[in-house]
């Protein structure tokens, strides 16, 4: 019970600390790819302790409800994901729950923005849900070959047949899929090529524009999870985990890492093109990756 | 008896609602809600009974036979809550209007006509209920006129069909068995040939599938909901409709039972894979043609028509999970459906429109119908926590588990399609600016609070604890031959995944609490006014600085190609091909007595002339 509380408290914690962390490093290698020299690594920590200082402005209730629901949902997401062996919440509903929960992070910022009454927020969540739509298709494939392949709904047993089978991005059936997941990482990441719903010059950053203060804070940290949750996910259905925290953070840290190299010197693509790319490539990948792993499974 | 007892209070309580409206209006509307309230009391009461009772022999030697088992008692709890939920919505709603009695005795024989056919025993019985609830439904949708009478004539039209349909398989069914009683016919019927058997499965499966609005019989649908009055719009999505669905788990598990519905047709033609693939069509098309709505009412009932999709797939799919997730889905969909509709009704109420192109920012005027909308999207798309969720979970993943990927890909990404539709259904009416024109709506009258309130509640509820309706779900599972499931209050529990929403449910609160205390340490906000946002540097306008107009306008440029109604158009042009060919008949069959004297004339002169030509006789 009390390993369980203490890991209830660690996994958030942890995943906020290489979140954050990731956003800096992010920043780090793109001034970099830029040739420019960037900011501290903790720029970011700084930037977030700051904001919660400076005064902000609210639009009502569900302004303030919306950006508190989506850093709940996100934090809650985390705690369904194993992270090394931490996992507070391994048996209550599996991938199909996380896949839900995930919803809560752009609901609750979609509810909060709407509230904001601006038109660029709208705009921008147009564009975060179309996007959405675009790169759930393949997403979905994606989970659902790991999910028929293993028989199981339940992410933490998947984790434990890899570590004795080995990686399922080496096996045949899901080599398909993890690349096709890898492909749309910036997509569900919202980075570049695919930052079409903050797209700072065209909509003033979309969702984020009515926020400021300690709303912009959460917004940053909550960024942070979800770039911890996509990315986890990945390792723990493709990369087979890991037994502890610091293996499971290297592998984290070469997926992103890579990621972000191969979307540095992106443009950005149009809505429409993105959607269409997401629709192809990625797709075709992910369905041929499903078509074959229940092949074999039948 | 008790059976008997209920019906006649239902209707005879119709009928006096009626005749007391003619005297004073409170007493009426007293009795509208007593009766409902009573009948939910009634139906309560007999939870876990069975009863099987003829009641009537004098009709062609058939007994005619009130029955009730668990499938029935589920249904008939719900029939009631509904609409007395609808009812009292009705109260402000349809005050001032005219002909409230007729619309107060439709109402209630709807519900006391839905009552007749789940506790109908027999399927004489089930036809007249079957017809009473039709053509009263079809009164109510034309009860608004202007093009809610064209509404109701599409409904009614292919309501006839489905009637008609199920006469055939009825006659058939007497011809062959010599009785109509449901629980015969199931004994008869294992002895069929299985062409005998897809026949009657072809004459029953219309005539529900037309009430049920599955894809390609669907057309009715979007008309009606969206032209006839909300509360009815909320009993027709929400009971209605659902009454196809009733008779499908009648069809397909009671009268020809689990092992003789999996067996029909092998391979990728056996009868439940074509069902199940019938039920994603219905998800998926329905589901993106919502998003290109403009009505709130139309984008509602294509809802509808998509979630029904849910529903037949987990009826179709014939495994104990995927029975319970559409049975539940159904009964999910009662609610969150019904929500939503006298929502919608609420804001139309106030507002006078229900175009979502000139809504805006009404959150702050109607909080309440707010959380409310809230809380039936949510379920709608099935955020955990709502009830939605929990059925959803059990169908996905017994398709996931059973090896049938696709038809789960294809569910879940009609689930992402309706996040669309749905926040577009919340942000265009609630949030964003408020015009002018609504700075001073009044609230919501409380009686059109009430039901949202308690709906909202009632979702809430069945979304935390889901092992409340899924305890009986599970006994009409049971009692179709399906293994039990192991239902704990909480969800359910299995090796291969379980599901246990309070754990859900806890770590979202505790985690929301942590939030928003580290929110509250913060530095302060201030509140400040809609016009007071970033618009870089210039002035707001202070109206119509609403983004809502095509609100995907992207995606609506790549999918409204594909999206036409081509079945729609197709029926469109049978009936107007129909009705030219009337009209050519019309100019022969005139029906001026002058016209015929000629006619017979004329046809004389033709006998007398042939006689004379050929002389043939």
């Amino acid at each position: 019970m009390v390993t369980k509380v203490m890991q209830m408290i660690l996994s958030p914690v942890l995943a906020l600390v290489v979140g954050v962390f990731f956003l800096g490093l992010a920043r780090k290698i793109m001034a970099r790819i830029q040739w420019r020299y960037g900011p501290p690594l903790i720029q970011p920590v700084i930037d977030i302790i700051r904001l919660f200082y400076q005064k902000s402005v609210s639009h009502g209730r569900m302004f303030d409800l919306g950006i508190i629901l989506s850093l709940a949902g996100s934090i809650v997401v985390v705690l369904f994901l194993p992270f090394g062996r931490i996992c507070p919440l391994a048996g209550s509903g599996g991938l199909l729950v996380i896949l839900y929960v995930m919803l809560f992070a752009p609901l609750g910022i979609a509810l909060s923005g709407g509230q904001g009454a601006n038109p660029n927020i709208s705009i921008g969540i147009s564009r975060k849900l179309i996007l959405g739509l675009g790169y759930e298709v393949p997403l979905l494939l994606v989970l659902l070959a790991a999910m028929t392949h293993y028989k199981t709904i339940s992410i933490v047993e998947m984790v434990s047949v890899q570590q004795n089978a080995g990686w399922s991005i080496t096996s045949w059936p899901l080599l398909l899929s993890g690349v096709s997941y890898f492909l749309i990482l910036p997509a569900i990441l919202g980075i570049r090529p695919f930052d079409v719903s903050s797209a700072p010059q065209e909509i003033s950053s979309g969702p984020m524009v009515e926020y400021g203060g300690k709303y912009l804070a959460l917004a940053t940290i909550e960024h942070a999870l979800v770039l911890f949750i996509s990315i986890a996910l990945f390792v723990n259905l493709f990369l087979g985990g890991a037994a502890n925290p610091i293996i499971f953070f290297v592998k984290m840290l070469v997926v992103f890492v890579l990621g972000v190299c191969v979307n540095a010197v992106f443009p950005r693509f149009r809505i429409e093109q993105a959607v269409k790319y997401l629709w192809k490539w990625p797709t075709l990948l992910a369905f041929v990756g499903l078509v074959i792993t229940l092949a074999i499974r039948s | 008896m008790s059976l008997q007892i209920l019906l006649i209070v239902a209707f005879g309580g119709a009928l006096l609602t009626y005749l007391l409206g003619k005297i004073s209006a409170k007493v009426r509307n007293f009795l509208a809600v007593a009766i409902c309230l009573v009948l939910v009391v009634f139906v309560a009461g007999l939870y876990g009974k069975r009863i099987e009772k003829t009641f009537y022999f004098g009709f062609f030697d058939l007994g005619l036979v009130l029955r009730l088992n668990t499938l029935s008692w589920f249904f008939a709890i719900t029939i009631p809550v509904v609409g007395a939920l609808s009812i009292i919505f009705s109260l402000s709603y349809i005050r001032g209007r005219e002909r409230t009695d007729f619309y107060y005795l439709m109402m209630l024989l709807v519900n006391a006509a839905m009552l007749g056919i789940v506790l109908a025993g027999d399927l004489v019985c089930f036809y007249i209920f079957w017809e009473i609830m039709s053509w009263s439904a079809f009164l109510l949708i034309s009860y608004n006129r202007g093009p809610a009478l064209a509404a109701g004539m599409k409904y009614i039209i292919m309501s006839v069909i489905g009637s008609v349909c199920f006469l055939v398989g009825m006659l058939s069914l007497y011809a062959s068995f010599d009785t109509l009683n449901i629980s015969k016919v199931a004994s008869a019927i294992t002895s069929a040939s299985s062409a005998y058997i897809l026949f009657i499965l072809a004459a029953f499966g219309i005539a529900f599938g037309i009430k049920n609005a599955v894809l390609p019989f669907h057309t009715w649908l979007p008309d009606a909901h969206s032209e006839a009055p909300a509360p009815f719009s909320a009993i027709l999505s929400g009971m209605l409709i659902k009454m196809g669905t009733y008779g499908f788990l009648l069809l397909l598990y009671v009268i020809m039972g689990l092992k003789l519905f999996l067996s029909l047709g092998h391979g990728l033609f056996s009868l439940h894979r074509i069902l199940c693939l019938l039920g994603v069509v219905t998800i998926i098309i329905p589901t993106f043609i919502a998003i290109l709505q403009t009505d709130a009412k139309r984008l509602l009932a294509w809802s509808t028509v998509g979630q029904a999709g849910y529903i037949i797939l987990g009826i179709a799919f014939g495994t104990n999970l995927a029975l319970a997730g559409g049975i539940f889905h159904f009964f999910n969909h009662a609610l969150f459906k019904a929500l939503l509709f006298l929502a919608i009704g609420a804001v139309e109420f106030r507002t006078r429109t229900r175009d979502l192109d000139s809504l805006g920012g009404l959150a702050k005027k109607m909080p309440v119908v707010f959380i409310g909308t809230l809380a039936g999207i949510c379920a709608l798309i099935g955020v955990p926590l709502t009830s939605g969720f929990v059925s959803k979970w059990l169908i996905y993943k017994t398709l996931i588990l059973e090896g049938s990927p696709f038809l789960a890909f294809f569910a879940l990404v009609g689930t992402w399609g309706t996040i669309l539709y749905s926040y577009k259904l919340i942000h265009n009416i609630f949030l964003g600016q408020l015009p002018e024109k609504y700075k001073d709506l009044p609230k919501s009258p409380f009686s059109m609070q009430l039901p949202v309130i308690v709906l909202s509640f009632a979702i809430l509820l069945f979304g935390i604890l889901p092992g409340i309706p899924l305890g009986v779900i599970n006994s009409i599972g049971t009692s179709f031959g399906f293994e039990p499931l192991n239902v704990t209050i909480w969800g359910v529990a299995s090796e291969t995944g379980t599901l246990n929403t309070i754990n859900i449910f806890s770590a979202v609160l505790l985690a929301g609490v942590v939030v928003w205390v580290v929110f509250r340490l913060g530095a302060k906000s201030a509140s400040v006014p809609q016009e007071d946002s970033y618009a870089a540097g210039t002035h707001t306008p202070a109206d119509k600085y609403h983004y809502t107009v095509e609100f995907y306008n992207p995606l609506h440029r790549m999918i409204r190609p594909f999206l036409k109604d081509v079945i729609d158009e197709f029926y469109s042009w049978i009936a107007s091909s129909v009705q030219r060919l009337s009209n050519s008949v019309r100019c022969v069959y005139a029906g001026d007595v002058g016209y015929y004297v000629m006619y017979i004339i004329s046809f004389l002169a033709f006998l007398i002339l042939v006689q004379l030509k050929f002389k043939p006789w």
